[in-house]
Formats: C-alpha cells, structure tokens, sequence
C-alpha cells in the first residue's frame, strides 16, 4: 500500500498515573484498511484507543493524524478531528435514560448540520447496519451485552466518520453475532470507504477482515504484518498466542 | 428546477431521473416532487437511479424520505436502474424503506388502571413489611440464634453514619439552638422573662429539635447513601450476584446497616440536643446575661427525664424509617443509570415526610397521656 498514513503513532508512552502500560509503541493506518490489533487483555488495548481519541494524554512521543500533531492541535482543530472519528467501547457505553434511537441520533443532533427529518431515518440506518432496524424504541436497559455493543457500533458510526475505532467487538457475543459481524464490517468499510482499528483480543472472530495484524505484548509491539504472516511468525509470545499455550506462572 | 433533477410525468406514471449526487437541496425537492406528484393521484412514481454516481447514508435517507413521502399518500414509489455501489447500498438499507412497525403495549382500561395502582400499593406495602422482618430477623435473632453477623460491615457502618456524622449534626443543631435561643428572647423580652430562654431551648430540643434535625441531616446523608449504593447494585446486578451465590441480602446487606443506624442515630441525637443547648447557652451568655450556673440551673429544673427519654425513644423510630425507606428504594430499582437518582430523590422525600408524620403521631400520644 504506497499511500500515506491517516495516523502516525511514534515511540508511544503512556498510562495510569506513574505505572507505564504502553512502552513506547510505533505503527501507521493506511485509508481503507482494517487493522486489528492484538493481544491479551490487560495488555493495553483499551489505553491505546483512549490516546488515540485523546481521551489520555500520552507521557511521551506523538500521535499524528493525516500529518498533524495532536498535541499541536487547537480546540477548533481537535473537535474537528474527533468528528471524523468514532469510537465504539468495550460495553457499549449507552446513555441509560435515552432511548436506543436517540442514543443513536445523539451525534447527529449535537453535530448540528443535519436536516432534522432525516435524523430518525440515518438513526435506522445505522441500526439496520447492525441488524436491530426495529429496535430503536427500546431502552438500553433492554438490551442484552451484545446488542448494547451493536448499538454502540451504530452510534459511533452515526456521523459517518472516517475512522472508526472498535474496542473488543467479539467479546461476549454469541457465534452466530460474531460471525455476523465479519460481514457487518466488510459491508460498512465497502459501502462507506472507512477505515477501521479493532482491538480485540481473539483473532479468530474477525479473522476474515483483518487487513493487517499488530500484536500487543506487555505495551510492545511483538508483530506487524499481514494475517498470512502472523499465522506462520515464529516469535514464542505469538505462537504462544495462536496455540492457546497458557503462561506458566498463572498455572 | 435543478439541474440534477428532471421529471417526465404521464397519465397514470411518473419517472424521476436523479444525475449527480443527492444534497440536501435535490434531495429536499425529491421529496417534494413525490409529494406534489402522489397528490395530483399519480399511482406510480419511478426514481431513476441510472446515473447516480453513488450513495452515501444521508442520500439514501433522502431517498428513504422520498419513497415513504409517496408511500403516504397511496403512490407506489419504486426505485430503478440502481447499479454497483448503489444498488448494493440499498439492498443493504432495503429494511429501512418499510416505516418502522408500531410496537405495541398492553394498556389497562381505567377499572384496570385503578386496580392496577391499588394492587402495586399493596405489593408494595408487602415488601417493605418482608423487608422490615428479614432486617429484624438478621439484626437480632439470626446473630443470637448463631447464623451470624458480618462484624466487620457493621463496624465500618458505624464509623460512616455515625462517626462521619457528628460534626455536621453537632453544628446545625448549634445554630439552631443559637437561631431558636434568639426567637424566643425577642418574645419572651416583651415579657420580661428572658429567664425562660434556658428552659424553652432544653425543652425543644429534648422533644423536638435535636430528633428531627438529626433525623433529617442523618436522611439526607445517610439513606441518600444507602439508596444510592443499593440502587447502583441492584442496576450492575451485583444484588443478583449475591443473590444467585446464595447469600442473603438481608444479611449480607441490610443488617449491618440496620444495627449500624440503630446504634449511630440515638447517639448522634443525644450529641445533637447537648449542642443545641450549647447554642442557646452561648447566646444567653452573650446577649442576654446569663452565667453558666443561672443556665444550668434553670435547665435543670426546667428539663425532665421524660423529655430526654422522649426524644430517644424517637430516634429509633427515625432510625428504623430511614434504613428501611433508603434499602426498599435501593432495591426496587430496575433499570438504568437513571433509575438511581429518581430512587434517591423518592428516598429522601420519603424519610423527611414519614419522620414528620411519626413525629406527629408521637406528639399526640404524648399530648394524650400526659
Ligand atoms: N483507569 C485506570 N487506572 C489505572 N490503571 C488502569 C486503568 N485502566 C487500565 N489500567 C491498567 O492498564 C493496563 C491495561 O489496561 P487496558 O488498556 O484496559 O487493557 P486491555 O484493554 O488490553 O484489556 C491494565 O494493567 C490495567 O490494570
Ligand atoms: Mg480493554
């Protein structure tokens, strides 16, 4: 891929007040792509999707989208950025006292340069997107796990942004959803020329999506490259990895 | 008429040609275009799709718009010659042309509704009396009867209802003891009898004062708490853990509290009527002569232990109100994040108006007897 990177993250340090969790990490997105990237939990893939919204600030090195700084981003500039990116967390992270349709809308309407008729109508889009179109009068407290996170899909994609950051997108759903949702992502990205970061840590559900692979090991990257590369790398924590060989000290 | 938009009309049909992308404009018009032509009766309206270059979602939501704009008004609005990318985004979408179905809800009739609210009062009133014998039960005879007692909880309870408590409750019966000290001088001046001061501060405060403002400073804090926690637990269905792990609630949850504000709330009531004397006495030294021995004897002969017993015997009652209200409002809650601040905002105005009314209660037992 010869173009030029939509994010550039260089020499990444950050975590929780003085205990480091990410130790200084580099890696690119390219337009289009769907990266994935990988590991254990608690390794820090959360962290990472909070610094690359800027919901944390990094301890050091820099963090560029399409060649500008974060850091060196003005509020005009930031607020700007974080329309064109859309984050979907871990647990769906709805608000509880509106509807799923409004939650859904919620962007839309802050965002304000929208024709209101056409707000319910997006909303359902963006919900059939993630196959609940009839749902949206429901409340959140309806819902179970894996439709709270489906939701949450449809609301970060609500703007249709041009990054979409996807924070365990397999974890806690069914197979059949999760096989599902290999499709619902290939759709998106096909139909809307996205381009995606998940962050989950079993390979297996979005197999068939993954563009390229990162794979997160105690805050370092230990691998960047294709699926067909990652299958066959010989580094121990990878294999490791793959083969489901547990850690010795937890045994 | 724009330009990315031309129409060809019929007899009985309609055809629509889009050409460049839908804006907001020409998708405005396209809806008003089918409208205008489903309501001139045209039966048949085509959008011609041919040369739409491509769909992104608020296109395809001005199409939406437009088909069930038609729709309203009887026509059949069909969507034509889509291809690539924008026949594979409709496809997508195809649910989204149909309106959403109206989902239903049962719907009492009025009789039912009545029965409904009296049934809901009741049930209601049957879980707070379950409630008030699991936290008896657990509170006293489950501990004696050797089914144990969380005493670690309890005393991690009493250090925050009750110790946490004393500074706040202290100053605002103070100065309410300075506030009541100087009312009463004004009225009693006219008389000539300050001297009375002393006895209409220890008095108040005994029987009145010193329960209902700890009762209600101890509501405020401490049933906010305990609703708040309860609720937060039973919405993470945490109590649904304790519950499905076999431990009981009661146990587990409400009878620490239970004993905690049992023990905490007489205390903080005794120490609440002592500074609200202090306040009276501060300002009858200050501004109306009095010497500490002239205050004390006067209280002394003035307050009788019936007052003070009075006043104890009602913070228990206060006690028992503000557990039970604040733990059924805790658990009652279903739902969401929401639900939490409604059911402690219910708490709250439930203590404060249940400690007036058994005060009242109380005020005229005493009123009758004595
Ligand atoms: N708010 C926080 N405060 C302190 N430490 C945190 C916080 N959030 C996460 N951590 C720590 O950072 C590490 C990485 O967490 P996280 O990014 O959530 O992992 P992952 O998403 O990969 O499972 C963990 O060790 C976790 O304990
Ligand atoms: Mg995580």
């Amino acid at each position: 891929m010869e173009k030029r990177p939509i994010i550039e993250v260089r020499d990444l340090v950050a975590g929780y007040g003085r205990e480091v969790v990410l130790r200084g990490i580099s890696f690119d997105v390219y337009p289009g792509e769907i990266l994935v990237v990988l590991g254990a939990s608690g390794c820090g893939k959360s962290t990472l999707l909070k610094l690359l919204v800027g919901l944390l600030k990094p301890m050091s090195g820099s963090i560029r989208y399409w060649g500008k700084d974060i850091k060196k981003m003005d509020e005009d500039e930031l607020d700007h950025l974080l329309h064109k990116i859309g984050l979907s967390f871990q647990d769906g992270a709805l608000f509880n006292s509106m509807t799923v349709g409004e939650n859904v809308a919620l962007p839309m309407v802050e965002y304000g340069n929208m024709d209101r008729e056409l707000i319910p109508i997006l909303a359902r889009m963006k919900l059939s997107l993630v196959g609940l179109t009839n749902s949206g009068y429901l409340m959140p407290e309806a819902l179970s796990g894996g439709m709270k996170k489906r939701v949450g899909f449809a609301r970060a994609i609500a703007i249709d942004p041009t990054i979409v950051f996807f924070d365990e997108p397999s974890a806690g759903l069914d197979p059949i959803t999760a096989a599902g949702l290999d499709k619902i992502i290939l759709d998106i990205r096909r139909l809307m020329e996205l381009t995606m970061v998940v962050v989950t840590h079993e390979l297996d559900s979005i197999r068939s999506v993954a563009d390229r692979v990162i794979m997160l090991d105690w805050g370092e990257i230990i691998f960047d490259g294709t699926l067909a590369q990652i299958e066959t790398a010989d580094h121990p924590r990878v294999r490791q990895f793959f083969e489901r060989i547990p850690d010795k000290t937890i045994l | 008429m724009n330009r990315d938009l031309s129409s060809k009309e019929s007899d009985h049909a309609a055809t629509l040609h889009l050409s460049g992308d839908i804006s907001n404009t020409v998708g405005q018009q396209l809806v008003n275009d089918v409208t205008r032509i489903a309501s001139r009766g045209n039966r048949e309206v085509s959008i011609d799709l041919k040369e739409l270059p491509q769909l992104d979602s608020r296109s395809c939501a001005w199409l939406i718009e437009a088909v069930r704009a038609g729709r309203r008004l009887g026509a059949r609005v069909s969507l034509i010659g889509a291809h690539g990318q924008v026949a594979d985004f409709i496809e997508l979408m195809r649910a989204n042309f149909e309106p959403p179905p109206v989902p239903t809800f049962y719907r009492d009739g009025f009789l039912g509704r009545l029965g409904g609210k009296a049934i809901e009062a009741w049930d209601e009133a049957r879980v707070v009396g379950n409630l008030i014998i699991d936290a008896l039960y657990w509170s006293f005879l489950g501990p004696v009867g050797g089914r144990g007692l969380r005493w670690k909880a309890l005393l991690a309870e009493i250090q925050e209802m009750g110790v946490g408590a004393i500074g706040i409750v202290c100053l605002i019966n103070f100065l309410l003891g300075l506030v009541i000290a100087m009312l009463s001088a004004v009225q009693l001046r006219m008389f000539n009898m300050q001297i009375l001061v002393a006895s209409g501060v220890v008095i108040g405060f005994a029987r009145e004062l010193a329960p209902i403002m700890t009762g209600i400073v101890v509501s405020a804090r401490t049933g906010a708490a305990i609703t708040a926690q309860l609720a937060t637990m039973k919405v993470s269905e945490e109590i649904d853990a304790l519950k499905g792990m076999g431990l009981n609630v009661a146990k587990f949850l409400i009878a620490p509290k239970f004993l905690s504000i049992l023990v905490s709330l007489p205390i903080l009531t005794i120490m609440g009527f002592i500074s609200g004397v202090a306040g009276g006495f501060l300002l009858g030294m200050l501004s109306l002569g009095f010497t500490f021995d002239s205050w004390w004897a006067q209280t002394l002969q003035a307050v009788k232990l019936g007052d003070i017993t009075q006043g104890f015997v009602k913070s228990f009652f206060f006690a028992m109100i503000i557990v039970i209200v604040g733990c059924h409002n805790g658990l009652r809650v279903s739902g969401g994040a929401n639900e939490v601040g409604r059911a402690t905002t219910r708490a709250v105005v439930m203590d404060i108006f249940l400690i007036i009314v058994a005060d009242m209660l109380f005020a005229t037992l005493f009123y009758f007897t004595t």
